[in-house]
């Protein structure tokens, strides 16, 4: 490990933010929220800019001749049926936010909206943003880097590195190898805070979920604090052991899970509407979405500004955050795929499943607040966490959907802490495919240090703040890394002409 | 003093939009530094 200063140095960073949190939670989550108040005021704007640019290169790209390109050698074949392929990015993207936001989104941009605007039309427009924070320009940011990742990787021979790609652009030398290596530096970091945010967001889930299950009530921390700790024992042993397909089977169940719900709260509950709504949804979606990109608020009042950056702006660098893992998770599934199918694949198809999602889980929360005045939008300002169980409880068999809501959301954070110390492993020792079981499990344990730091946090907006924090340097290197890309398909067109 | 970090920040944001366009035009260079042009 002390030969390897990269790795070294993401453990010594990574860890010094897990004791720092632990020490003094309030300290890392002020300091945490100060400087990315600063970072969002200024630099609003060009995060909106780089995200809608990434996702117009993804459609020109898709569109263009560089779509044929495949990503491989031109005789490579597809490893995964396109079913099973498209089965899996549903998996890594989904995760366990879409169980936790599913109804609670909405709702709360519900909340302001209402303030501004007919309660009818704030339903409409709540919906809208939700399904733009999950959308295509989410989707564009994960695929952007994965199509990076798998191009310099199949198509020409580099290690699956976030590095890799500068320095076979631009040469080997010691500026780009310095890039290279803070890169991949800040790549760890973000991962790493991400991941950390996450754990945090599913313990939470499954604490509710648990409170619902059994009618417990003010149990606090202790039981958030024994979830974690049987978390964490859940998770050493597939870092110990090769799973293999194992893991996919565990995360292609919870997935499974999580689509049986869905259907199920179709079905069960007010199918008219949600099918309305859905479909309104799609309509407005594919109308606005494109320019909403380029929303920045900037003439609405303080609240508005507000609501922009802890919504809007967190969720574009936290799916930058996230970009590296879920990017080479989806460039390693996706060898033999043309740019054009592998485009279509990872932004259509997720960003399709979002649509249906919340249209589900948000239009049982607007039948309950427009239709039967249910008191939800008291549970979203109370305690956001156990939105989902509320709703659930209104249905037939609430236990049953509440321990699978609980067993989905379980599973899907051990897969993605298992998958993310793969990852971490593997860019910390240089793109290692097989990173020794020290390696992985020392970023298990960090990975168990930065969740445990959001938890005491105890606060879902220091949590984002805190993730934020980690990702905001990542805008810049994968707008870098786009510029590798399209680089090196302008010379591969060269070459061939 | 705020108006100044904003400035600063932005300047920054700046410099990287111009870096990353004068990076896409400049000419390829290969892993041993050769150098050719588009």
């Amino acid at each position: 490990m002390l030969q390897n200063p990269l790795l070294l140095v993401a453990l010594i960073i990574t860890g010094a933010v897990a004791a720092w949190g632990i020490v003094d939670t309030a300290g890392l989550a002020d300091f945490a929220s100060y400087l990315v108040g600063i970072q969002f005021t200024s630099r609003a704007w060009f995060i909106m800019l780089a995200v809608s640019f990434m996702l117009i290169v993804s459609v020109w790209l898709a569109l263009s001749r560089y779509g044929r390109i495949k990503l491989g050698q031109d005789d490579d074949e597809p490893e995964f049926s396109t079913v099973s392929w498209l089965t899996m990015l549903f998996a890594a993207g989904m995760g366990v936010g879409l169980l936790y936001w599913g109804t609670a989104e909405p709702l709360t941009h519900y909340l302001l909206i209402a303030e501004y605007r007919d309660p009818r039309e704030s339903a409409s427009l709540a919906l809208f943003i939700t399904n733009f924070h999950w959308g295509l320009h989410a989707w564009s940011i994960y695929a952007l880097t994965g199509l990076v990742i798998a191009y310099f990787s199949f198509r020409r021979g580099c290690p699956s590195l976030v590095s890799a790609p500068i320095i076979k652009v631009f040469g080997s030398n010691g500026l780009t190898r310095s890039v290279g290596w803070l890169s991949d530096l800040l790549a760890i970091v973000a991962i790493a805070i991400g991941l950390g945010g996450s754990v945090a967001m599913g313990v939470f889930q499954v604490k509710e979920g648990v409170d619902a299950l059994f009618g417990l009530e003010g149990t606090g921390m202790g039981l958030t604090l024994g979830i974690f700790v049987v978390l964490c024992l859940s998770y050493i042993l597939p870092l110990t052991v090769d799973l293999g397909r194992g893991m996919a089977i565990l995360s292609n169940s919870a997935m499974a899970v999580a689509g049986g719900l869905m259907i199920y709260i179709l079905l069960a509950g007010p199918t008219h509407f949600v099918m309305g709504g859905i479909v309104q949804a799609l309509g407005e979606y594919l109308g606005g979405v494109f320019t909403h990109g380029f929303r920045t608020f900037t003439f609405m009042d303080d609240r508005v500004g507000d609501w922009f950056q802890s919504w809007t702006l967190t969720y574009m660098v936290w799916w930058l955050a996230w970009a590296p893992f879920v990017g080479v998770f989806i460039a390693r599934i996706s060898k033999g795929r043309t740019i054009r199918e592998f485009l279509c694949g990872v932004i259509l198809v997720p960003t399709a499943f979002s649509i249906l999602w919340f249209g589900v889980f948000g239009g049982v929360g607007f039948y309950g607040v427009l239709e039967l005045d249910v008191p939800i939008l008291d549970v979203v300002r109370d305690n956001v966490s156990g939105v989902t169980f509320f709703v659930l409880d209104k249905f037939p068999l609430p236990t049953l959907t509440i321990a699978a809501v609980v067993v989905a959301a379980f599973l899907f954070i051990v897969t993605s802490v298992v998958s993310a110390a793969f990852v971490l492993g593997m860019f910390s020792t240089g793109g290692d495919l097989n990173p020794s079981t020290r390696v992985k499990l020392s970023w298990g344990v960090v990975l168990g240090g930065l969740g445990l730091v959001m938890i005491l946090s105890g606060s879902i907006d220091a949590v984002k703040s805190i993730i934020a924090l980690g990702a905001l340097p990542f805008v810049f290197i994968v707008l870098l890394l786009v510029v590798c890309l399209l680089k090196a398909l302008k010379e591969e067109r060269l070459g061939s002409s | 003093m705020s108006n100044l970090l904003d400035t600063i920040m932005n300047i920054e944001v700046f410099a990287f939009i111009g870096l990353l366009v004068w990076l896409y035009f400049k000419p390829f260079q290969t892993d041993d530094g050769e150098r050719r042009d588009p």
